[in-house]
């Protein structure tokens, strides 16, 4: 195998990879979406896609784009079934949060990290809950997105591990930047 | 977490898609309010497309959450039996006291030669998945517009009505429930047959709106569907009126977390045709029908009666018809 066919293999990869935080995204907004439940709708499902969304927005803002994160919004809007545009606002609200306190976020070390990302997952849930108040002129129950935010917070701990695993594997090596 | 692990990448420099993108999301916003069916197609394709596997992987799954709520009635299963006993008893009772009214009722009817109750097609669909997101609540039957459900129409178990068909497709559809936010269902209760609009707010229990602000209800009032609108049938059992807090809201006889087979009742209301001509009011008392533009009656002076000579008319053929009359 010479040099300029090894080049090719590595640049065609090197594309692929550059879509792993966004197809992990999609990945995540269908499997939260299933409408299979353990519990017997006790709880409602964790918000798995904010977890890549969070990771790669600090580690590789350059993969998961403002433009992805609305990708990722709109299929969760389509899997959710609720009124279009809600998640996607949310989504890109946070995003937009998280972007602009990048640095206070990414220094946050153990449980600093998990109470970072249980912020971004307030500020989306917050985003939703007034969104859908102003959206049916109504007061909603708060009890289910408080429920909802509790059950993305717990699952962000494995979650993270995944996406870092998966960051490793297949887009850290191919990282351009320092 | 995994932050300190990983050298973080240059800030994102480019604000301005940011910017555009949160703008578009707004959009989208703004225009599913506009149309809320939006995603509908797509949301239809998905879970169409999804629908074998959801077969497949929800059927260990109702015996997993039948496991799991067992458990903790292991414990009373004695006091249960014999509670279900002593109901058991008293429903016989009360079957019997039915089958009677019910006897009575069609005798009267044939009496009275009322008018019987619209015959309602139904479908019988099993539930294949459950969404609980925090403001939808949701169902997903294995059956669709290929068994001619429509969306609109009445989803209903052993006990009573759970929701409406919110979306249809070829091979799926979705039930939104009696308690979602968005559900709006006109009921009448009784003993009064009074009216109101019971309306979901993601509790178990939906309230009530009633028509009239004079209304007073009691708990243990029966809830039915009412039928106004022409899209569900009229007397669907739904619950009892309960009083929480002030307000009155409804305890759901049916249980939509527990249900597995499901019926969608075909329902549909037949336009009310203009009566006929035989019909109307004025034929029916026996005076002449009314026309549609009645003659315009114009009361002149009569001329003023005056001898003249009379002089035979001129034959004077108006029309080949005429013409060929005379030449016979």
């Amino acid at each position: 195998m010479d040099i300029a066919e090894r080049t090719g293999i590595l640049m065609s990869w090197r594309s692929l990879s550059v879509l792993v935080p966004f197809l992990c995204g999609l990945f995540a907004v269908l499997l939260s979406n299933l409408p299979l439940s353990l519990t017997n709708g006790l709880v409602p499902a964790p918000l798995l896609a904010l977890v890549p969304i969070y990771f790669w927005c600090l580690v590789r803002p350059d993969l998961m784009t403002p433009a992805a994160v609305f990708g990722i919004g709109i299929l969760q809007d389509i899997m959710g079934g609720g009124p279009p545009g809600v998640w996607t606002l949310s989504f890109v609200i946070t995003y937009a949060v998280i972007d602009r306190q990048r640095d206070a976020f990414a220094g946050l070390p153990g449980l600093g990290a998990v109470l970072g990302f249980a912020t971004a997952a307030l500020i989306t849930c917050a985003s939703t809950y007034f969104i859908i108040a102003l959206y049916y002129w109504q007061i909603p129950l708060l009890s289910p997105i408080v429920a909802e935010l509790a059950m993305t917070a717990v699952f962000y701990v494995p979650g993270a591990y995944l996406v870092g695993l998966i960051h490793r594997r297949l887009v850290g090596p191919l990282r351009s930047e320092p | 977490m995994a932050n300190s692990t990983w050298k973080i990448a240059r800030r994102s420099n480019a604000q301005l898609p940011l910017v555009i993108v949160m703008a578009l999301a707004v959009v989208l916003v703004l225009l599913g309010k506009a149309q809320a069916g939006l995603f509908d197609r797509a949301r239809m394709s998905l879970t169409d497309w999804m629908q074998p596997l959801l077969s497949v992987a929800h059927a260990p799954l109702v015996q997993f959450d039948r496991w799991v709520g067992s458990v903790d009635e292991l414990f009373t299963v004695y006091q249960e039996n014999l509670r279900l006993k002593d109901e058991n008893a008293r429903l016989r009772q009360w079957r019997n006291v039915a089958v009677v009214m019910q006897d009575r009722v069609a005798r009267y009817q044939s009496l009275l030669h009322a008018v019987p109750d619209p015959g309602v097609d139904s479908v019988l669909a099993r539930v294949i998945g459950r969404a609980s997101r925090p403001f939808l609540e949701t169902m997903i039957l294995d059956a669709g517009s290929s068994h001619k459900i429509k969306p609109g129409q009445a989803v209903v178990d052993a006990r009573g009505m759970i929701g409406r068909i919110y979306l249809a497709g070829s091979r799926t559809s979705w039930v939104i429930l009696l308690t979602d936010l968005n559900s709006r269902i006109p009921v009448s209760i009784s003993p009064g047959n009074r009216q109101a609009i019971m309306v979901g707010d993601n509790t178990a229990m939906p309230t009530l709106d009633t028509l009239s602000q004079i209304v007073t209800l009691r708990a243990g009032d029966q809830i039915v569907s009412s039928g106004d609108g022409g899209l569900l049938p009229p007397g669907l059992p739904i619950g009892t009126v309960v009083e929480q807090g002030g307000k009155y809201r409804v305890a759901l006889l049916a249980d939509a977390s527990s249900s597995e087979d499901v019926e969608v009742l075909a329902f549909r209301k037949p336009p009310e045709e203009l009566p006929s001509s035989l019909e109307l009011p004025a034929v029916a008392a026996g005076l002449p029908p009314a026309t549609a533009t009645p003659p315009v009656i114009t009361i002149a002076p009569e001329p003023p009666v005056t001898a003249k000579p009379v002089t035979p008319p001129a034959a004077q053929p108006t029309s080949p018809a005429d013409q060929a009359d005379e030449d016979r």
